[in-house]
């Protein structure tokens, strides 16, 4: 596939991240997109360490290291000093783990978004605190291993639906994107640079030592997230208009998850639950963008004015 | 700490990147482009470049893939249209969803050359000093001397009947190969300074002749003479031979076909001349003593059959004839199947002692041919008696080498093999001259298609091709992430009603759009398209190219060999080895 992206590169090889980082990945096509006014803004996470241990930095682009539970109100400040300089050129990126995004990090990105501060807010999900040493975190998912949930005590809770925790403070653009598909990755950053407000992507990156995948399989795994409707890549507009943007081949739950060692423990009986819930899942995600609801409507009544998917919710 | 005015506070900042840090020392397993076979290419006889040909179409350079087609078939037009194309039968794209219609492809990127006039100027070696004779302008013949002329050799080709082509010419209808097809072929192996000598038919007396005039004599001379039933009551009145019948039409002389005619084969051979009679008014059958799905003849030829009319009877074998009130009783035996035969259609055996009896006004047999004389064929294995895949090689004192192609040395009777024992000819004659006796085989081995036996004329000549892989890709090797699935082109044809009393072909051309399209969903197994992906994903931007694609390579210092670009390469041109294997 060709990029409508940057050319030149903004990250330099060389950096510390383990082969086959998904993290990675995201960062390099997401700085392609985003072009050189950029500045990053990084909380602890793995990427912080990535990008730069001092001296060295793996970025072409201004990097601000953060403190983990403030990438969103260093990102606010940046954006203030930017705009006291009369910089409107220069777009801030918040870039956050999970982790920094979900737990640690969550009343800063909350308050920030809610005075709708002019960013994007990226969060790159690799689905535990993986710089630390695989830790559960609110994201990872129903089923996994992680080093705190070990052995039998593998996480039974659900993963936090991010997506329509941002979608609740009705910001202008909110999207979920994936390494394996950059091309939707690469019109979503553009189109979130091109919006005023606050932005969030959420970027699912696999993270081959932590999922227990082979490094070589990092992209086909998350692709397959995306194929079992588990990660579904959608976007929505000022917390109403929903668009499904993919609905390509299809996968079964299990496939996804027996190519992971972080759930080799699970069951016939376990896939068959967590398909279930998937498919609750992704129905009310279909019903949210209107698909159900306006075949629904045209059926119940071609002469009635149709009304608007964005409207049902 | 307050800051002064003017004084910027401390802040630590990073002043080098991590590029002196080169990651590559952490790799154990090292990733490399390479390109390989796809099945198709190895499953063509002639060798053809499918891959490629389809990755040039689809890009639009339909010039560009009719000369790579060239560089391996000069007869791409025929090949399109009467081609039993083995090539789609193992394409990897049929576990996806349908082959490559390659055939279709292959016809309209000829019928677009023709179209718009095109000459090629392929590669051609300086002038040698050997002169080839080559008797028989079918398309072995044709195939031998457009090779050699390729290789730097003056050819002349010697040809009994007034005009050149064989089997294309004379054995096969019209509506199937139209004529302006054929003879655009063979102007273009003309213009490649082949001489073709036509009504110069060929004697053993003046083959011997031909022996001492010229540094070696190809013969391919096909096998035209159609084989008789061996039943009771045949004579050359009750029993008239198919292949006489086809070529007697394609003189120009109006068909026999009052009454009912039976065709008694199951070959193509018995479908052309079941369909010619039909299409000209009459009424016809095929007896075939197997079943359908075991004739030898394309499945889609016995569907157009059926469907313009024609009779078809399984499992019946004839065993007598006699006359009846002018007209013509056949009798058949009932088969049945029992068992498999070792190439895995059904064994048939006598069903009992179950007959039928069969008033008819024409009998033609299609069960076969040989070869018209005894000594066009190659002598049993004795000293100087070279057998290689496609052809047979003479070596004696007292004339030059004779190399036998085409029917006479093929088990399968057809242009793909009889084109495969050109080339192979071509290149066995070619290092007999340059490098003798015990060079060949290896110097053959070395241009096999994948698993062989096809062979590629490019590689001979040391082309890129010759430096890929002879890894056959497996269809579990594509990456189909990438693919979606895509109905294959639908071939058009003449309405049925349309067909009767025409000459028309009756398969139309594709439109450019619907050749896009089609070549557009091959998998290119093995073969490096640019796609980009490896670059795309490299998480350690270790996948270095120009801006126009050029140059691909990876950068060893950073790459720490996590195996990204080998999954993700959909063709799988990318492989993962040992480090510092």
């Amino acid at each position: 596939m060709r990029l409508d992206a940057d050319e030149r590169e903004f990250m330099c090889s060389g950096h510390a991240a383990c082969p086959g980082c998904g993290a990675v990945i995201a960062l390099r096509i997401f700085t392609k997109a985003m072009g050189e006014n950029t500045i990053l803004v990084i909380p602890a996470s793995c990427t912080g360490v990535i990008v730069g241990v001092y001296p060295q930095s793996v970025m072409r682009i201004p990097v601000v290291h953060a403190p983990m539970p403030a990438g969103a109100s260093v990102a606010s400040g940046l954006r203030a000093a930017l705009d006291m300089r009369g910089d409107t050129d220069t777009t801030v990126v918040a870039w956050a783990g999970d982790g920094g995004t979900f737990d640690i990090g969550f009343q800063a990105l909350s308050g920030a978004v809610e005075r709708n501060e002019d960013f994007i807010y990226v969060c790159y999900d690799n689905e535990a605190y993986m710089n630390t040493g695989i830790q559960c975190s609110s994201s990872t998912p129903y089923g996994a291993w992680t080093t705190t949930t070990p052995g039998q005590d593998w996480k039974r809770l659900r993963k936090k639906n991010i997506v329509e925790a941002l979608v609740a403070h009705r910001i202008p653009y909110v999207a979920t994107a994936n390494i394996a598909f950059p091309e939707d990755l690469v019109r979503k950053v553009k189109k979130a640079k091109s919006i005023k407000g606050s932005k969030f992507l959420h970027i699912f990156a696999s993270c081959p030592p932590g999922w227990r995948i082979p490094s070589e399989i990092s992209v086909k795994t998350a692709r397959m997230a995306v194929q079992a409707n588990i990660f579904p890549l959608y976007e929505v507009e000022d917390g109403v208009r929903y668009t499904i943007n993919y609905k390509g081949k299809q996968r079964p739950v299990q496939d996804y998850f027996e190519v992971q060692g972080r759930f080799s423990h699970l069951t016939a009986e376990d896939f068959e639950q967590i398909q279930k819930m998937v498919e609750e899942d992704w129905e009310l995600l279909q019903r949210k963008a209107g698909d159900q609801a306006a075949d629904a409507c045209i059926q119940s009544s071609s002469a009635k004015r149709a009304i608007k998917p964005n409207k049902v919710f | 700490m307050s800051v002064a005015m003017g004084q910027k506070p401390f802040v630590v900042i990073t002043y080098e990147t991590t590029e002196s840090n080169k990651t590559g020392s952490w790799r154990f397993l090292k990733p490399r482009y390479q390109d390989k076979q796809s099945p198709c290419s190895a499953g063509c006889p002639a060798g053809e470049d499918i891959g490629m040909i389809e990755m040039l179409a689809r890009q639009g350079l339909f010039n560009e893939a009719w000369e790579m087609i060239l560089r391996e078939n000069p007869l791409p037009g025929v090949c399109g249209r009467v081609c039993f194309h083995p090539c789609e039968s193992v394409c990897n794209r049929k576990d996806f969803d349908s082959p490559i219609a390659v055939h279709t492809l292959e016809r309209f990127l000829a019928d677009t050359a023709a179209g718009k006039g095109l000459a090629t100027t392929p590669q051609k070696l300086p002038k040698r000093n050997q002169r080839i004779a080559v008797i028989g302008a079918g398309p072995a013949g044709l195939s031998a001397a457009w090779f050699l002329s390729m290789l730097g050799y003056p050819c002349d080709i010697f040809e009994a009947l007034p005009e050149a082509g064989g089997i294309l010419r004379w054995g096969i209808p019209e509506y199937r190969l139209p004529l302006a097809v054929l003879q655009s072929e063979i102007a273009r192996i003309r213009s490649q300074g082949v001489h073709i000598l036509t009504k110069k038919a060929v004697s053993s007396e003046s083959f011997h002749e031909l022996r001492r005039s010229y540094s070696a004599v190809f013969l391919g001379c096909g096998h035209a003479h159609g084989a008789p039933l061996g039943i009771a009551g045949e004579t050359p009145e009750s029993v008239k031979d198919g292949l006489d019948f086809l070529r007697r039409a394609r003189q120009g002389e109006r068909p026999l076909c009052d009454g009912f005619s039976v065709v008694i084969g199951g070959g193509n051979t018995a479908v052309d001349v079941a369909r010619t009679i039909t299409m000209s008014g009459g009424n016809a059958a095929i007896l075939y003593r197997r079943r359908r799905e075991d004739m030898p003849a394309f499945g889609d030829e016995i569907a157009m059959a059926l469907e313009e009319g024609v009779g078809l009877e399984e499992l019946v074998a004839p065993s007598a004839i006699e006359c009846h009130d002018g007209r013509l009783r056949l009798l058949l035996r009932k088969m049945k199947i029992k068992g498999r035969d070792k190439d895995g259609r059904g064994r048939i055996v006598f069903d009992g002692k179950k007959t039928v009896k069969k008033v008819v006004d024409h009998i033609f047999a299609a069960t076969g041919a040989t070869a018209a004389e005894l000594w066009y064929s190659p002598p049993l294995a004795q000293r100087g008696v070279i057998g290689f895949s496609h052809c047979v090689l003479l070596l004696e004192e007292g004339g030059a080498p004779v190399i036998y192609g085409g029917d006479l040395t093929n088990e399968a009777k057809n242009v793909a093999q009889a084109i495969a024992s050109g080339k192979q000819a071509a290149m066995v004659l070619d290092t007999y001259f340059e490098r003798g006796i015990d060079e060949i085989k290896p110097r053959l081995e070395a241009c096999v298609v994948g698993d062989g036996p096809a062979l590629s004329m490019e590689a001979y000549l040391g082309g890129p091709r010759g430096l890929r892989s002879s890894h056959l890709v497996q269809y579990a090797e594509i990456n189909t992430d990438y693919f979606q699935n895509e109905t294959r082109v639908t071939q058009p044809r003449l309405a049925v009603e349309d067909r009767s009393r025409s000459v028309n072909e009756i398969e139309l051309p594709i439109t450019a759009e619907t050749a896009l399209r089609e070549s557009g969903r091959c998998f290119n197994c093995g073969l490096c398209d640019e796609c980009d992906n490896c670059y795309v994903f490299c998480p350690d931007a270790a996948v270095i190219r120009g801006q126009h694609m050029e140059n691909r390579h990876i950068n060893y210092d950073y790459c720490k060999g996590c195996g990204v670009c080998f999954t993700e390469c959909p063709r799988h041109a990318v492989i993962m080895g040992e480090e510092g294997s």
